[in-house]
């Protein structure tokens, strides 16, 4: 019985608010609630609810981190670093913005510090996976069964590694910050304005790092077309 | 006002191409972009490259892609995160109450005062708190285990060397106190009675073990043992030194420590291998004296009465058929030394033996 184990988990915890109470108390789940009432109610100490954002939201978090840092380890410190940082400083979110915005900007922020330091000291990090000899990055055995499929074309997925190589080295070029507009609004999907709000910058700023970005890449994969 | 309502050309229009394709410009500018690329080709010529690199770019694999397809990695993160959320929701371990706690503190902080502070509380309890609580015991009248002193073992003796010893009379007791010097791994003063056994085997080493002890050692020991010769272990180490040392004046010393038991027979052959066998004359002139007294009977006074005394030689009714053969084997030896013996003062003093015995058939 999902709802009386929630109901249990809540019972102990003091000091939600008035409109979560009432929310738990009419039958509704945690999974069930609104960004704001789950977030009102992770700071109020539930862990549970904390738990239900994280769930909402680590996907695209860990996509972001893998696609920035390249390297899962450092993903999985992104990832723990920022939402620990969430975790301790929800108490100061005053909902002046979306949560989601609030917990980008954390995010975006830690891998920006991983990416400085990384370029301040290439010393000691770990060589990156190459997205281009991908297979030896590869640690599951189905992902390389997959490539090794019999019916797919020798010549095309020779192709495919040649483009996606061109790709990793061009996206090499851009700074940090760059990389973190172009991943956000391509792959990510955010309006500007929402990366701005992200990247505590303006539009125009995001607009000038978006611009300089897509021209360093036209440079770079100039061949490819 | 916007700039592409009026003079717009490629340059204009060139740099928000990127926008117009991921749709980023507001109304205006994309009916102004529009516009414009309807009657430029090398516009849209570059809007298609644009198109075509972003299709390209958007058609590629991503690294989140391809490093967690399988929702590995999502699962470890989700993990850790709970575990470092156990963590930080454990409730701060409780400070139980600590007596002295400040005192180990500030030990923590001060190890040389600490050690110095330990070292004196040890010193002060060992000192002043024991022997406190000891007499405090005493006084209840409750029973105390008291350890029993070490004796001296001959292995102790063996490491040790005797420096001095000293006689002094004991009052009520016609054995002297005695007081041995010894140098041992701690140099030690030994005080107590010839009575006292540890004292007695001590002084009875020093005389079986001669070689070890310088001669004047020998002869104190000696005249120190010469009281308890009646002990058997004592008269044992008197007759080895009386035959076996390697000095006549110990020699002598101990056939007259003999004194007071030369009426017993493992004496008396002592004396007897002496007489016959010591090479130093006075040594065997000692073993004539003491053998005569042994005969009169009257030990004490043997010295001080005249060899040429009358004297009663002992009945052989009187003693028993040993006693009898070991007076006549004393006699034969007497005679013998009358005759052969080099030292002129012993043939004198064996004729003055045998005289003082009286005349006797020696069978």
């Amino acid at each position: 019985m999902p709802l009386a184990r929630w109901a249990l988990a809540l019972a102990d915890n003091n000091g939600r608010s008035g409109s979560t109470d009432a929310a738990l108390a009419s039958g509704t789940s945690l999974p069930n609630l609104d960004e704001r009432a789950l977030v009102a109610e992770a700071q109020t100490g539930n862990r549970a609810a904390f738990e239900e954002l994280v769930r909402r939201y680590d996907r695209d978090v860990l996509r972001l981190a893998l696609n920035l840092m390249k390297r899962p380890e450092d993903a999985r410190d992104v990832y723990q670093e920022a939402f620990l940082k969430v975790y301790r400083n929800l108490h100061r979110f005053r909902f002046e913005c979306s949560f989601y915005t609030w917990l980008y900007r954390i995010v975006t922020n830690v891998c920006l510090d991983h990416l400085r330091r990384r370029q301040a000291r290439p010393e000691d990090q770990a060589p990156e996976l190459s997205t281009g000899h991908h297979e030896e990055g590869i640690t599951d055995f189905f992902e390389r069964q997959r490539e090794h499929r019999p019916t797919q074309d020798p010549e095309r997925t020779l192709i495919g590694k040649e483009i996606k190589s061109h790709i990793a080295r061009a996206m090499e070029r851009l700074s940090p910050r760059e990389r973190i507009v172009f991943e956000m609004k391509h792959y990510q999907g955010l309006k500007l304005r929402a990366i701005g709000d992200v990247l505590g910058t303006t539009e125009e700023t995001v607009k000038n790092s978006l611009f300089r970005a897509t021209r360093k890449l036209r440079i770079e994969l100039g061949g490819l077309r | 006002m916007s700039v592409f309502e009026k003079n717009v050309n490629c340059k204009d229009i060139a740099p928000l191409l990127v926008f117009y394709l991921c749709d980023e410009v507001n109304d205006g500018e994309r009916e102004q972009i529009e516009a414009h690329l309807a009657s430029c080709a090398a516009c849209s010529a570059l809007l298609a490259e644009d198109e075509q690199l972003q299709t390209t770019l958007l058609a590629s694999r991503q690294p989140a892609d391809e490093l967690d397809a399988s929702g590995i990695l999502l699962a470890q993160c989700r993990s850790e995160l709970a575990e470092s959320l156990d963590d930080l929701s454990a409730p701060p371990l409780q400070e139980h109450w600590r007596p002295f706690g400040w005192l180990r503190r500030w030990m923590a902080l001060r190890p040389v005062w600490s050690g110095a502070l330990l070292v004196l509380f040890g010193t002060v309890v060992g000192t002043q708190v024991l022997p406190l609580m000891q007499n405090a015991n005493n006084t209840n009248g409750q029973t105390m285990n008291v350890m029993a002193k070490q004796p001296l073992t001959p292995k102790q003796f063996e490491n040790m060397t005797f420096s001095g010893i000293t006689f002094s009379p004991s009052p009520g007791s016609d054995t002297p106190n005695v007081e041995v010097h010894l140098n041992a791994e701690q140099p030690m003063v030994l005080t107590g009675n010839v009575e006292d056994s540890d004292m007695r085997g001590m002084l009875t080493y020093v005389v079986q073990n001669g070689e070890r002890f310088d001669a004047g050692m020998r002869l104190d020991c000696l005249d120190a043992l010469k009281t308890v010769v009646r002990d058997q272990q004592v008269r044992g180490a008197l007759i080895t030194a009386a035959l076996k040392d390697q000095n006549p004046a110990v020699r002598m010393k101990a056939l007259e420590s003999l004194r007071g038991a030369s009426s017993d027979d493992a004496v008396r052959q002592t004396l007897l291998q002496a007489l016959q066998h010591d090479s130093n004359p006075g040594v065997r002139v000692e073993a004539v004296n003491v053998l005569v007294a042994s005969l009169q009977g009257d030990q004490s006074d043997s010295q001080e009465t005249a060899p040429e005394e009358p004297v009663v030689a002992p009945s052989p009714k009187s003693g028993g058929p040993d006693e009898i053969a070991s007076i006549d084997r004393v006699v034969s030896v007497l005679q013998r030394l009358q005759r052969q013996d080099p030292s002129r003062y012993v043939r004198l003093r064996s004729a003055a033996a045998l005289r003082q015995i009286g005349p006797r058939e020696v069978q």
